[in-house]
Order: C-alpha cells, then structure tokens, then sequence
C-alpha cells in the first residue's frame, strides 16, 4: 500500500482546517449533495449522501459524508492500491490507471461511502475537494451547507467546540475522539445543545 | 460593511479559460451571493462558484441557488418569438409556430388596439411578477400606465408579500420587510418565528438561526407542522392552520397581564394601546388554546421567554400572511414587539422572510393595482404629479386604481378585461381556485406571455415572447432585509430572448408611446430614472447608485442623496420613530376571525400548502431542474398517521383529496409531523397536479391576500389503480 505522508511545518498545521459535522443542525436540504456535483472534478455525480432519520415520524436528516479514516477501510480492501492518501488526508477517489473494478472498497468501507460507477468500471468516492482543500479552501459541500451542518474549522475551533460538548456529568459527551478508527473528520454526536447555560 | 462572525477572507477557485461573475441568486427573498463561473472562450455560464465574501449569506446557497445556473443555456428555453394562430388550442402546449420579432409585435399592436378601439382602454390588463429587478418593476408600472394607458395592472407579490406590507403600513406607517440587517438574527437572545418553514423556505438564514440558540437563546416557532425549524424549537406552538390572531392576541394578553410591557416606550412611540390591551382581555391561556388548538402550558412559556428576552425579533411569513386576515395577523405579532419595545434598536425588531427575489422592491415601483414608484398612492395627487413629471405625461392622463391579482381575473370572466400582457408569473399554478383563474385566461380575446420557459400559463397565451434569466441581464433588486444589491449580467441572450424592459420599450414605441420611452437605451438608464422616480417617496432609492451598492455591499432603503449610506436599522430615532405622521406606531386592537372556511362534517379536514425546499414558487423553473426534480418530482399529501388510520390509508397511496371547488390525487406520505386534523400538500405543480385547484380565494379586505393557507377538505381512499 502506498501512502504519501504528509509533510506539514508545524505552523500549517494550526490554519489547516478539517471538515468537521454538527449532525443535530441538518435540515434535508440536500445542498451538499448538489454542491458536490459542482465542484468541478466530480462528472456531477453527488459523492456524498443525506438520510431520513425516521421519515414516518419526523424531519430529522443526516449526512453521510466520507471520514476520511486514517487506516481506511477502502484504501486497505484495495488489490490495486488505487486509493491513495493525500498529504492532508484526504482519501482520494481511485486513480482512474489502477482502479481494477473488482469493488472490494465499496463492501469494505463500514459508512458505505464508495459507490461503483458500472459505465466507466471505475469506483468513486469524495476527495475532500482535494483541488479546493489542498490550499484550505473549504470543499464545496461545507461551502453552501445553509445550515452550518458541514463546518471548515481550525484544530483550535474543533478543540473549542469539543471543551463545549463535553459535561462533566458523566452523561454527554457529545464530541467522540473517534468511531470506528481515526479519522480525519470530526463528528459529533446529538447533544450539542446540552452544555450551554441559557441566557435567562 | 456587517462583517460578522460568519465571515472568512477566502479566495475562489478558479479553474483555466473561466472567469467569476458577482451576482446574487435568481430566486427568493435571500438573494444569496453567488459566483457565476463563465467560460472565456463560448462565454457561456458553465457552473456556480460560491461567494464567501457576500456579508449575508457568506457562501451558503441551497440545492435551488447552487443549480440556479442551469436555467440559462437549458434546452427548454424559448429562442424565439412564438405566435398561435389556431386558439380552440388555447390552455395546451400545441399549435405554436416561430415568428420573427417584427411580426410577433405587429400582431401585439393590432390585436391590442383593436381592443381598446372596440371596448376602451381598461379592456387591457398587464399582470406582473417580482421575480425580476426594480428597473424591470418600474418599467412594467410605466408600461401599463403610459404605453396602454390601462388601469388594470397587479402583480403576483398580491399572492405573496400583500398582507405583510398591509400590516407594516397600518402598524408602523412604512413597509420595509424586516427592521433590521440579517446579521443580527444571530445575536438576538429569542427568535418568535411564526409560519415560516424557514429551513425549505429560506434555508440560508438557518445558521443564523441555530446560532441563537448556540449562544443559550431561544426559539420559538408557530407552524401546524413540525417543520425542520421547529423540530428544534424550544417550544413549538402547534396552532390549527388559521388561529394565528388568536394566538397572537393570547400572547399580548400575557405579556401585559404579566408586566412585560414597556410603559415608557408605549406612551412616547405607540397609539392605541388602552384599546388593544381592553380587547385581549379575552384571550386568556384557555381561550386561546381552545381556538389554536395549542396547549396552555406553551403559550404560557412562549410569553414568558419572549417577554423575558433583553432583544428578540418576532420573523414571521406567508404561513401568516396567506389568510383572509393577514393583515391582521402581520399587525397582531408586531403588536408584541411594540408593547415590550423590542424594536427599533439593534438585535430587537420585526422582520417577514420575503418569497420572491425582488417581492420588496417589486412592490414598491408601481406593479400594484394602487401604487407608483417610491411606495406613492396613485390616489395621492402629489405622487401623481410627481411621477407624472419623470414619465412626461398629463397628471390627468394617469389612470385610476385598479383591481388585486385574483380579482382580474373575475373581471375576465365578466369581459371587461378582455387582453392580457403576462411576464414573470405563473397564475395558472400560483392563483388560487385555478378552475376559475384558468378559465379566465382561456377565455380572453387576446393573450401574450413574456416567459424565457413556456409555463403553464404561456399555455393559454397568443403569443409567447422570449425573455431573459436573472443571468442575461443586469439590474437592482432589493433583498429580504431591504438591501438594495446588483444582480450582474454573465452572458448576453441566448437565441433572439431580450430583457423585459427592452421589449416594453419596443412595443411602447410601435403603440406610438416612443417619446416616454426612446431615451431608455440601457438597464442603467432604466434605473436612473426610475431613481429619480422614487425620489422623496417612502421607499426613496435615488442615493442607491449602482456605484455605491458596490461599495457597500448594497443600500438598505430609505438613501436619499449621494451623501446618505442607507437604513440598515429602522426606527432608531427617539423623536420621531415611526412613519405615521406624528412619529408613533398604531398598536391595532384586533378582534379575531376563523378562517373564511371551517371543517365540517363533509369536509373534516383543515388543508394547508407550503413549498417544499427544492422548488420555487409555481416550479416552472425548477421542475426543469434535473437536480431539483429528481429529489421532488412529484406532489404528495402530508397525513398524520392516526388520520390515516381512520381513513385506512397507506403511506404511498394514492388518494383522492377535494375541496369544494376541486380534486385532485395525491399520494399519501404519512408523518407524525403535522396535526392529526391537517394536511398538507406542496403547490409547485401544474395541470392536475395543482393544489391549487382546491384552495380557496376569500380575500384579505386590505391586502386582496387569498387563503391559501387555510380550506376545508376531504380525503377518499381510492380504488387500487384508480385515479383522475
């Protein structure tokens, strides 16, 4: 397997920004799937993927975006070593010469994040808008996000936003290191309102 | 200028042979800032980028504004003028044939003067939209008054924006939407939003949003559904469609009762407090929960959290304005920020999420029935004057008031309006009791749609002109907040379309109107006039240069001369606040209605309509949408599951839902998120789709406003496989 590490001076690593998810702000607007089409690089196929919650009972939705695993489930199922990682993380989608279609990625991944285009025998997945965050310049989907589900944020604004979540009564902790493995995103879980005092 | 929190220097992308063109979106009343990309070898509009360094909407666009650009070189576009001769064919797609300009116009001028030759001028009518930019307003206001010199012009803001200026006007003596710049909604510490679905309707101004109760405020939300907004509410106030006075008046009755009010505040800047304060005596918790179906208990908090806030702005929209007293509902909620004087200071106030673009501008040029440009009374001698001098006619030659939207159409069904000059609208699908209004339109002498897609309205049309998008033209447009912007041209037309202002000069010259129009050669020479226009009326835009727009990131009106930035903020004088002339605001004691139109035993049901957040308005331009339709392709009724039941109905069934004016099928999307004694259906679509077929058109006695928001209804459980 192939990895490109990274190599960041230390004062890059403080303003790189990570994607990071406020999932209890998402409204189903679907914004991020149809700014995901518009990045440019992406044949205007949506990379990303929002759900109903539980559609028969209320308006709660999800986005099912890519995390970015640091050992990546994807990049490790892969024969080819088609899925490299970028210096800032990001997994990137198959390189077009190695891509062997054989579909171990998209069985691998446990958030089902790679999808198989059947026409171009290809799979594809988000890339972080690598053209666009390679010079921290937000991916498209956290761009639009009118909700502020989807979030470009410095290391000290997600340590921030972290301090806030986590209460010291044992009960929510509402910002997780990790899931499954590291990841390069940040999300957190439902609570995020729990550690704020109200104003009156 | 406003550079808040939200803001972040960031630089675009952009990629080889493009270049970036500033503009704002096509569609509503937030007019996001946007990116167009341009390809500089076609010079064709290829993509959108998102513009971070817009102070509103910081690069924030929904799924409509990111995919806006794919109406510009859509393959559905009209190229060329059309004309049918054939009009047994009227109200279907069938029988057009191009023409050339010249022909197309000719026939216009004949047809139209034979008209009014035979049955006067007021046989022709012009029926407007606010989808479009304050030049293009100003000048359909001067077409129908100079070139047809007819009385009989509205627009569709009277299905949108009616009842919220009506309420403004009576209450405060001014109509601007909101009192106060979106960039402080996130720092208020309570947010009273009533009838708006604001996370589908106006999802940009959602961070704003989530950000107040980010700091430890509040959010308060009045709506029959749990919409995504209220979903996170602090208290949701689940009012049966069409008791929002009663619930209003029962919030005063506990922010007096409860010595929320502000007695210096109201003895120097208000009327008709003693007055109101006696009539909401009525409105106890229980009177009140008894007609909106809201528990005792939110209403009681929901009073105390908005009286307790130190600022809290009261946002509300067409879930309120849509009734036969919305009006009355607009003046009752600022009734609320007027006895606690949670208004006219920073982060305090009142404000609508308008629908249209430009359904603040639009409405205050001269494309209503009763107004000309700078919000002046036809009826108003002065104004007359005034307008009269910039348009170079006759005050006597000024025609009359007119009649409201709807109301036109009546009068063509009883012939006196026997043409019709459609641009920017969509009636077919957007008017209510469509039975009527389609029949109306089917059954005038002569019809010519202006429309860059063939809506179903153009359906019914003689002749169909090509206009332009938003993109190939450039103008003003004034946002949600009362911010004068520039909407910037990206490309030039596409096939023979031109702009609307161009082709009213045009026709205006071949009526013999030429000299009141032959000087308007450009959009900027539009716009100057139009500046001096408005000058010294309410909505004074004559300081709003184009130039200083740039330079400001925009002007919120009233701007009077070169030297005045604008009014972000409304009412901040301490002497004179308000716009009545002694300076006060009217608080307006307000005796409650039901809706024009109460369940009964054959229609139990109570039927409201919304938008849905992938499509705008009556959807001609976004059902076009590959995006937009693959996410919403289709109406559906909203039914609670226990309602369901009751009917043995299915989620995903197909059913048939009637009022007394029309039915139609829907199928069935069952959601514990709406009142068991509600339903709800979408009203973006057209022909046997439309809900509007059954809504009912009982009419504000103020603003003409029709009911959408509240009929009442009745579901039958189909056959299987059996539908209209």
């Amino acid at each position: 397997m192939t990895f490109i590490m990274p190599e960041v001076k230390e004062e890059q690593t403080k303003t790189r920004r990570k994607l990071y998810m406020e999932l209890e702000n998402c409204i189903g607007c679907r914004s991020c799937l149809s700014a995901c089409t518009q990045c440019g690089g992406h044949e205007e196929k949506n990379r990303n993927y929002v759900y109903d919650v539980n559609p028969l009972v209320n308006r709660q939705t999800m986005p099912l975006m890519c995390l970015h695993c640091v050992d990546p489930a994807c990049a490790r199922s892969c024969p080819a070593q088609a899925i490299q990682i970028h210096e800032t993380g990001a997994v990137l989608s198959a390189l077009v010469e190695k891509c062997i279609g054989c579909q171990n990625c998209t069985i691998a991944c446990p958030y089902g994040i790679p999808k198989f285009d059947e026409e171009e025998n290809l799979m594809y997945k988000c890339d972080l808008c690598i053209d666009r965050t390679k010079d921290d310049i937000p991916p498209m989907c956290a761009s639009v996000c009118p909700s502020n589900t989807l979030q470009w944020l410095t290391e000290e604004e997600i340590a921030e936003k972290k301090q806030k979540h986590e209460l010291d009564n044992d009960k929510w902790v509402t910002s997780l290191p990790h899931l499954e493995g590291e990841t390069h995103v940040t999300v957190n879980l439902p609570g995020i309102l729990q550690g704020t005092t109200k104003l009156f | 200028m406003q550079r808040d929190k939200f803001f972040r220097e960031i630089e675009n992308v952009t990629h080889p042979n493009e270049t970036l063109v500033k503009t704002h979106c096509s569609y509503c009343g937030m007019q996001c800032g946007m990116n167009l990309r341009v390809n500089t070898t076609t010079n064709k509009i290829i993509g959108v980028e998102p513009r971070y360094d817009w102070p509103v909407t910081v690069g924030k666009m929904c799924p409509k504004g990111v995919t806006a650009y794919q109406q510009t070189n859509h393959d559905d576009r009209i190229l060329k003028p059309l004309i049918r001769d054939d009009a047994s064919l009227k109200g279907t797609k069938e029988g057009f044939r191009e023409a050339s300009w010249e022909e197309a116009y000719a026939l216009i001028t004949k047809k139209f003067t034979e008209l009014q030759d035979n049955y006067g001028k007021d046989s022709l009518s012009v029926f407007s939209g606010v989808s479009m930019t304050n030049e293009k307003c100003y000048l359909t206001g001067k077409f129908a008054r100079v070139a047809l010199g007819t009385r009989y012009i509205d627009y569709n803001g009277r299905f949108c924006m009616a009842s919220a200026a009506g309420g403004f006007l009576r209450t405060f003596g001014v109509d601007r939407g909101s009192t106060l710049p979106w960039t402080d909604i996130h720092e208020t510490d309570c947010l009273f939003i009533a009838g708006s679905n604001t996370a589908e309707c106006h999802p940009t101004s959602m961070f704003r949003v989530w950000a107040v109760q980010e700091r430890g405020g509040y959010l308060i939300v009045a709506d029959p559904r749990e919409t995504p907004v209220a979903r996170r509410a602090d208290v949701h106030l689940d009012l049966k469609p069409g008791t929002d006075l009663a619930l209003a008046n029962g919030i005063l009755h506990l922010l007096i009762k409860n010595g929320y009010t502000d007695e210096a505040f109201i003895n120097k800047h208000t009327n008709g407090f003693d007055e109101t304060k006696e009539l909401v005596k009525d409105f106890t918790p229980e009177h009140t929960s008894f007609i909106t179906g809201v528990s005792v208990e939110k209403i009681e908090r929901a009073a105390e959290i908005y009286g307790k806030a130190p600022n809290a702005i009261v946002m509300f929209a067409r879930g309120v304005e849509q009734q036969h007293k919305g009006v009355d509902n607009v003046s009752a909620y600022c009734n609320m920020a007027l006895v606690t004087g949670k208004i006219g200071r920073p982060k305090a106030g009142v404000a609508t999420f308008t629908g249209q673009g430009n359904g603040q501008g639009g409405r205050e040029h001269g494309q209503k029935s009763d107004l000309l440009p700078g919000y002046r009374k036809i009826t108003d001698p002065k104004a007359v004057e005034h307008v009269s001098g910039v348009w170079g006619i006759n005050p006597e030659d000024m025609p009359e008031p007119g009649v409201s939207a709807y109301e036109m159409f009546e009068l063509m069904q009883n012939k006196t309006i026997r043409g019709l000059y459609l641009l920017c609208s969509n009636p077919a699908v957007s008017a209510p009791n469509l039975n009527v209004v389609r029949e109306a339109m089917k059954g005038l002498d002569f019809m010519v749609c202006a429309d860059f897609f063939l809506s179903e309205s153009a359906e019914f049309a003689d002749v169909i002109l090509p206009s332009v998008t938003w993109s190939e033209d450039e103008g003003t447009v004034t946002n949600l907040e009362g911010r004068i912007i520039k909407i910037n041209k990206a490309q030039e037309p596409i096939g023979e379309s031109k702009p609307d202002w161009q082709i009213q000069i045009e026709l205006a010259e071949r009526l013999g109107k030429g000299k009141h129009f032959s000087h308007l050669k450009t959009a900027k020479d539009v716009a100057d006039e139009f500046r001096l226009a408005t000058k010294g009326g309410n909505a004074d835009y004559y300081g709003a240069t184009w130039d200083k727009i740039d330079e400001q990131d925009g002007v919120f009106w009233p701007c009077k001369d070169k030297d005045d930035k604008g009014t972000p903020h409304m009412f901040t004088d301490d002497d004179n606040k308000f716009y009545h002339p002694d300076g006060k605001a009217k608080i307006c004691a307000l005796p409650y209605r039901p809706p024009a139109e109460e369940p009964c035993e054959n229609y139990p049901l109570r039927l409201t309509t919304g938008r849905v957040v992938y499509h705008y308005l009556s959807g001609n331009q976004t059902r076009r949408i590959q995006f937009l339709k693959d996410m919403c392709p289709d109406p559906y009724v909203e039914v609670h599951p226990e309602t369901a039941e009751k009917y043995g109905i299915k989620h995903e069934e197909f059913v048939l839902l009637y009022t007394r004016r029309g039915k139609s099928n829907y199928k069935v999307k069952i959601t514990e998120a709406i009142r068991k004694d509600t339903v709800f259906v979408p009203y973006h679509f057209g022909g046997d789709e439309s809900i509007n077929l059954l809504t009912i058109a009982a009419l504000d006695p103020m603003s003409r406003m029709p009911e959408f928001k509240v009929c009442a209804a009745q579901i039958e459980k189909l056959e299987s496989g059996k539908v209209l």
